[in-house]
């Protein structure tokens, strides 16, 4: 990750620049929340693919609550009452998927992946497609406050992955996560609560894909139901880039923080270096293909 | 010599499969007592009874003179029971101290929160490795990256410190090299003797290592009970001779 910083510092004009730096950092906030709930998923062996989903329905949920657009509820909500709802209904999202993995023993992948479908057609139902504007300013107000020129989103997303780091390398929950992606049959065998830890992953994944839905909101100021789309394929790259086995069992967050920013810094090198917008999905897709096997080579040989 | 366990008339089915019929032996305290028969006499289901993977169709079980009845292998090492299976059952993605500690870490609980004391935990692994005189190169390895003689010494590693009445362990060295095999076999003569409040159950193929290393024989064969004998007064020729039929009583 710091190597690619410098090559792109080094070779792109204008690249070296603080500002261009938290640009990096506050394209990344997003997808570097969605990408804390997948690694904790994946490292207890398990898949969400629910999660773009449930942050598209809670942009636009949040937004329907809380605008007085035309297509939206007309309630006027507060946007912090609205959050708590969107977090209610990411944690439902969650308790559905445990459900069908755990009661009946669906594999997360499909589980999730329905659930997926189901939740991305309840966002186009909401409004019946429509877009939501016209939201109270306050609403506005993490993307508004600035620290060091630094907007909240972004220091939201370090914060997130602060606790979620000492979560997962300090407690007992996070000890349990490694060791149900590691060999769940030594976990059920000597006494830990599977069930349990597998349904608070859920829970926490959707809550944190609740959550960045309503913070896109906050940023853009207003909500259409595909706000979120492409970002499931985005994520699930820069977590196998940060080192996240999908065989479940290890993974470190620093390791996916950088990866979401390798992801965030390809992305502001092509733009900076004014590629053409046709091709620029295709140098990401091999870039990303290119770091992957860097990975891979690395773990081959140095072993 | 006190009797720790008793199991009496224990049958089990699979299907129209009989794996075990009418199964009765008494364990003594501090007694290590080998398990043997052929592929199918019925080892492993008697096993995975007593470490509460199975509930039997008919019998009891009486652990120090009480009757217990195990749903679940949460049950049973609540009672002191630990079980080493065949396949080890460690995460191979973590290192020695964590799988010591499955299920058991060491935490400092605050409300919703539970720490992991992660220095005590090394300190306690670290002692007990060294009381036994297992020989990890070091307990931060990963172990997949472990010998599988290390690897088991890990898995014995865990019933000897909680371990508190019967230890089970399922072909111990079933696939190791002779030199980790020698090992092993050490290792277990050694918990033997330290803990001398812990009996011990020792399933194998191998009849010259189970008569190394346990007081008595139980020979099983087609699901029943067709020997029990003193280390001291059978033979090799004459377990075989049990286990295949050629010896009948």
């Amino acid at each position: 990750m710091i190597s690619c910083t410098v090559i792109f510092s080094v070779t792109i004009d204008g690249f070296f620049n603080i500002r261009n730096y938290v640009n990096i950092l506050s394209n990344s906030a997003f997808i570097g929340i969605l990408a804390v709930g997948e690694s904790y998923c994946l490292i207890s062996g398990n898949m969400d693919l629910s999660f773009e989903s449930v942050a598209g329905y809670s942009a636009i949920f949040s937004a329907w609550l809380t605008g007085s657009s035309l297509s939206s509820s007309g309630f006027d909500m507060n946007p912090y009452i609205a959050l708590v709802l969107c977090l209610l209904v990411g944690m439902i999202v969650g308790l559905v998927n445990s459900y069908l993995i755990l009661k009946l023993k669906i594999s997360s992948f499909l589980a999730t992946l329905s659930i997926y479908i189901v939740v991305k057609g309840l966002a186009i139902t909401l409004t019946r497609g429509a877009g939501v504007s016209m939201l109270p300013d306050s609403f506005r107000l993490v993307q508004t406050i600035k620290i060091f020129n630094i907007s909240l989103i972004p220091i939201i997303m370090i914060v997130i992955y602060i606790i979620f780091y000492f979560i997962l390398e300090n407690t007992q929950f996070g000890a349990h996560l490694f060791i149900i992606g590691g060999n769940i049959d030594a976990a059920y065998s000597f006494g830990v609560n599977v069930k349990r830890i597998i349904s608070r992953v859920f829970l926490l994944s959707g809550a944190l894909a609740a959550l960045t839905g309503w913070l896109i909101t906050a940023k853009a100021n207003g909500a259409n139901p595909t706000m979120a789309s492409g970002m499931l394929m985005e994520v699930l790259a820069a977590v196998v880039i940060g080192g996240v086995s999908l065989k479940g069992g290890s993974g470190s967050l620093p390791g996916v923080f950088a990866g979401v920013l390798l992801l965030s810094s390809i992305r502001s090198a092509l733009n900076i270096m004014a590629i053409s917008p046709f091709i620029t999905e295709v140098i990401r897709g091999l870039l990303v293909l290119f770091a992957i096997i860097i990975d891979s080579i690395k773990r081959l040989y140095l072993k | 010599m006190e009797i720790l366990l008793r199991i009496e008339g224990i049958s089990k089915s699979f299907g129209s499969v009989r794996a075990l019929n009418d199964v009765s032996f008494e364990i003594f305290q501090n007694e290590s007592v080998g398990l043997v028969g052929d592929n199918g006499a019925g080892k492993s289901t008697l096993l995975k009874i007593l470490s509460g993977n199975y509930l039997p169709d008919k019998g009891d079980i009486y652990l120090n003179g009480i009757k217990v009845n195990f749903d679940s292998p949460i049950d049973a090492k609540k009672m002191g029971i630990e079980t080493v299976y065949q396949d080890l059952l460690l995460c191979t993605n973590l290192n020695s101290i964590s799988n010591l500690f499955i299920g058991r870490e060491i935490t400092k609980n605050y409300p919703g929160l539970k720490i992991l004391q992660k220095r005590k935990m090394g300190e306690k692994t670290f002692e007990i490795m060294k009381k036994f005189g297992i020989n990890i190169p070091s307990l931060k390895e990963r172990v997949e990256f472990l010998s599988g003689g290390e690897r088991q010494a890990v898995a014995l590693g865990r019933f000897v410190e909680w371990g508190q009445n019967l230890a089970l362990l399922d072909e111990p060295t079933a696939a190791l090299g002779v030199r980790e095999t020698r090992k092993v076999l050490d290792l277990i003569s050694k918990i033997k003797k330290e803990k001398e409040e812990l009996s011990m159950i020792i399933v194998s193929h191998n009849i010259q290592q189970v008569l190394e290393v346990t007081d008595r024989i139980i020979v099983l064969r087609n699901g029943s009970i067709v020997g029990i004998r003193d280390k001291i007064s059978t033979s090799p020729e004459e377990i075989v001779g049990l286990i295949t039929g050629a010896i009948s009583i």
